[in-house]
């Protein structure tokens, strides 16, 4: 037995050092490691009003998120204690009726966050940042829960599929085959993302030259229509190999932003591109995928395993419990890769001030708290706060000033 | 359940005139512009009826009367246009002289608060009436409401079919028929209900509005399972859509192999005569799990069904035949001569729909489904599932159009017209 415990040990040990070492790969960033941030006064950035009023709305969102946790939790709790008790309502075999466990969990979780979601529609309409109707929040919402039930199904199939067949060992197999479908999906995606072409040539040839200063090749620009639902400003990289390109909002093209600060957003997304965030989104995903499904294993034990219907209740609860729990490393990542991505902005535009002024700009438009507090920015924030993102455009100005 | 006071009686004998079913339409001239002045006549009888029904608690005699006379005149009517019954109907809806014919009962009290909000708590069943098709249905033309004897899915697409049908052979399949029947009973007892005729809801099971009628041969592809078990877990209604909707996804996905091996299974049937029993095999088991999804999606059943169709894992459940030697003519022309049978669906599939939405409200405040329109929706699915299986070759036996489940031994009157 003991040389048995030592051996497992031993494996122990070794997989983390190969964790370890991926997770160090995978952190490797182009922003200089001695690069020291300022702390910045937002007093000197903002009015006292923007303040007031990205304050105020940060406030009321953040108090909508702990309060739409906790529901969601307190709900999953009850609904692994008592929520087996829906496998009468199945006619279907053990993997169908974890399903139908699963999507009623999923949607016991819609039901009780609902009323959060209601009422921050209600807050965004009210400071302008929505134009999202209530009927058709509450429908879009009810399809969106649908195509929520239909990945869910498909994941149940294949993790029950596999803890049937291999028993405990079931997380080894699975959780390969969700970096894949992750890989997959994020393959298809900008397939899947309704867009048009950008029509501005002045922005298309700016995009061009960005490209060929980060050396990505050529990556279509593209447009989503969004403008009818939202007013915030937003950009994204998507989509690996054939299937990269950045989509920008209309919103940014209504006339708010300048020229230059439109180029700041687009070397920002092309960075992302150079620097592979897509492909590094999988491998943390991959990294936490293991262990993670290891960790639902282990507490699906409890209830027979993960091939049983009754597993089920008990491991939504311990995936969302897991999520939590890693929601400030997943957001120190997402930080890390976006502070990269601005970096990568920085050096390729030379433009500090437009970066500033871009950064300025997101205060009043999308009402974000641009120096949060500590939990909100551990739980919540999956981008620099706005400070931090301004300071590392004083850094980059200090530091270009300085270099011969 | 208690007997409904509006009832359905059929001496129709299945024999039709070929040349007044061919001037059907223009033989019914006189009778479309009599019910015109009748229904506009009506509209301020319903009205006095109603006030009188309010203060009294009692429909007067003399208006009760008059409103039997007009429901029972709209039943000959409708069952005269849609091919129901042959005879040309009176004018004044006689009682006891027309084949297709409803009893009504005489005044009785009424809550007051039925009566009160009758044109409202009737919506439901008017809709449906409409999508099953005979008299009284309220249709809306450029924004004016207009009453009288209109038209419903079923009824016309019955109507048209039956029309080739009795021109060719003489007389009314006995399928159309029960169908068309059915859709001229739960259209009496509608409008009984909204002429305040009677306090009791329209019942739209089929085996009790045709209670008196002979069942059909047994067709090999039948429903089997515990239609008693009415109990529906509200929160599972609540979610139904969304919980079919994996299922929904494999059903497509399924549907694409399903297209080759019927393909192939065409050939197989054509030279051998005899489907392939493995194709056949893998078909039977998409046309059942269809039926397990559909009767999960549309209420009729309550659990969550398996993804494999499995003969014997759900409570509505589908008999289907082993393989068995199939005309090769009827295998040749499968798709063409199919297509009678797929406008009976489509028509039925807009009543399974109402059912279904219908039975949602109802099952979430009770927990429970109603019998008529579970036994509705269940006639819908059956008739569904007897289509796609002949369509895709099970059998070359075509699908039977009744309401009514077919019987081991033959009950009903005209064997030999029981065709279709």
């Amino acid at each position: 037995v003991t040389a048995r415990s030592g051996a497992r040990a031993a494996l122990l040990v070794a997989l983390a050092a190969i964790w370890s070492v991926a997770a160090y790969v995978l952190w490797e960033s182009k922003v200089p490691a001695p690069l020291r941030l300022a702390h910045l006064d937002p007093h000197d950035y903002f009015t006292a009003a923007q303040l007031r009023a990205s304050a105020s709305f940060s406030s009321f969102n953040d108090w909508m998120w702990w309060g739409s946790t906790a529901a969601q939790v307190v709900g999953l709790a009850a609904y692994a204690r008592y929520g087996v008790r829906w496998a009468r309502e199945s006619a279907a075999g053990p993997i169908g009726t974890g399903m139908l466990l699963g999507m009623l969990g999923f949607a016991l979780v819609w039901a009780v966050q609902l009323p959060f979601g209601v009422a921050e529609l209600w807050w965004q309409r009210r400071h302008h940042v929505s134009q999202v109707g209530y009927a058709d929040y509450l429908f879009g919402n009810w399809f969106a829960l649908g195509g929520q039930f239909v990945f869910l199904c498909l994941a149940l199939a294949i993790v029950m599929g596999l803890a049937r067949r291999l028993r405990r060992s079931w997380w080894a197999l699975a959780a390969p085959a969700f970096v894949g479908l992750a890989l997959l999906f994020a393959f298809i995606t900008p397939y899947l993302t309704p867009v048009h072409r950008l029509h501005d040539q002045q922005l298309r040839a700016l995009a061009t030259r960005l490209e060929q200063k980060e050396g990505v090749g050529r990556v279509p620009v593209d447009v989503q229509a969004v403008h009818d639902v939202t007013s915030l400003p937003n950009a994204e990289a998507m989509g690996i190999g054939p299937s990269r390109r950045v989509v920008l909002w209309d919103t940014l093209l209504d006339g708010r932003f300048s020229t230059g600060e439109l180029k700041i957003v687009l070397a920002h997304e092309i960075g992302h591109l150079a620097r592979h965030h897509i492909w590094k989104d999988v491998g943390w995903y991959a990294l936490f995928a293991f262990p993670g499904t290891f960790l639902l294993a282990l507490a699906a034990r409890r209830r027979g395993g993960m091939g049983e219907p009754a597993a089920i209740p008990l491991s939504l609860l311990v995936l969302v419990v897991l999520g939590l729990l890693a929601l400030p490393l997943q957001n120190a990542i997402s930080r890390h890769l976006e502070a990269e991505a601005d970096w990568m902005s920085l050096r390729t535009t030379h433009d500090p001030r437009d970066a500033t002024a871009l950064f300025r700009r997101f205060v009043p438009t999308t009402l974000d708290e641009p120096d949060p507090s500590t939990l909100d920015y551990l739980l919540q924030e999956n981008h620099p706060t706005i400070m931090q993102r301004i300071a590392m455009a004083k850094a980059y100005a200090t530091s270009a000033a300085q270099s011969p | 359940v208690h007997e409904h006071p509006v009832k359905l009686i059929v001496e129709d004998d299945l024999r039709r005139n070929r040349w007044t079913v061919f001037f059907r339409l223009i033989l019914a001239i006189p009778h479309l512009i009599w019910v015109l002045l009748f229904s506009i006549v009506i509209v301020f009888a319903a009205i006095a009826n109603w006030i009188a029904t309010l203060v009294r608690g009692t429909p007067p005699a003399g208006l009760h009367r008059f409103m039997c006379a007009y429901i029972r005149y709209l039943a000959h009517l409708d069952a005269y246009l849609w091919l129901v019954a042959n005879p040309y109907p009176g004018f004044v809806g006689e009682e006891g002289e027309y084949p297709i014919d409803i009893t009504l009962p005489g005044p009785a009290p009424q809550p007051r608060w039925k009566t009160f909000f009758r044109i409202f708590l009737a919506l439901p069943a008017i809709v449906l009436s409409s999508a099953l098709g005979g008299g009284g249905s309220i249709s809306y033309s450029n924004g004016k409401r207009r009453s009288g004897g209109g038209g419903g899915a079923l009824s016309l697409v019955v109507a048209v079919l039956g029309w080739f049908a009795s021109l060719v052979r003489g007389s009314m399949p006995k399928g159309l028929r029960d169908a068309g029947a059915y859709s001229v009973g739960y259209s009496s007892q509608m409008l009984a209900y909204l002429l305040f005729v009677t306090e009791r809801y329209p019942n739209a099971d089929p085996t009790a509005l045709l209670e008196g009628v002979g069942r059909p041969p047994e067709h090999p592809v039948r429903l089997v399972g515990d239609p008693h078990d009415l109990r529906r877990s509200r929160v599972t209604v609540f979610f139904r859509v969304l919980l079919a909707l994996p299922h929904l996804v494999w059903l497509v996905l399924w549907a694409v192999a399903i297209v080759f091996a019927v393909i192939a299974n065409w050939f197989v049937t054509l030279i051998t005569g005899t489907p392939a029993r493995p194709l056949h095999r893998f078909v039977a088991a998409w046309i059942r799990y269809r039926l397990h999804v559909y009767a999960f999606l549309y209420l009729v059943a309550n659990p969550f069904p398996g993804f494999t169709g499995e003969a014997g894992t759900y409570p509505l459940d589908l008999v289907v035949p082993e393989p068995e030697r199939q005309n090769r003519w009827k295998t040749f022309f499968r798709i063409p001569l199919a297509i009678p049978a797929v406008a009976v669906n489509s028509a039925l599939g807009w009543a399974l729909f109402l059912s279904a939405v219908y039975t949602w409200f109802v099952a979430l405040a009770r927990g429970s489904a109603p019998w008529g329109l579970r036994n509705l929706s269940a006639y819908a699915l059956r008739y569904d599932a007897q289509t796609n299986a002949y369509l895709l070759l099970l059998t070359d036996r075509y699908p039977h159009a009744s309401p009514l489940e077919g019987a081991p031994e033959p009950q009903h009157e005209f064997a030999e017209a029981a065709v279709a």
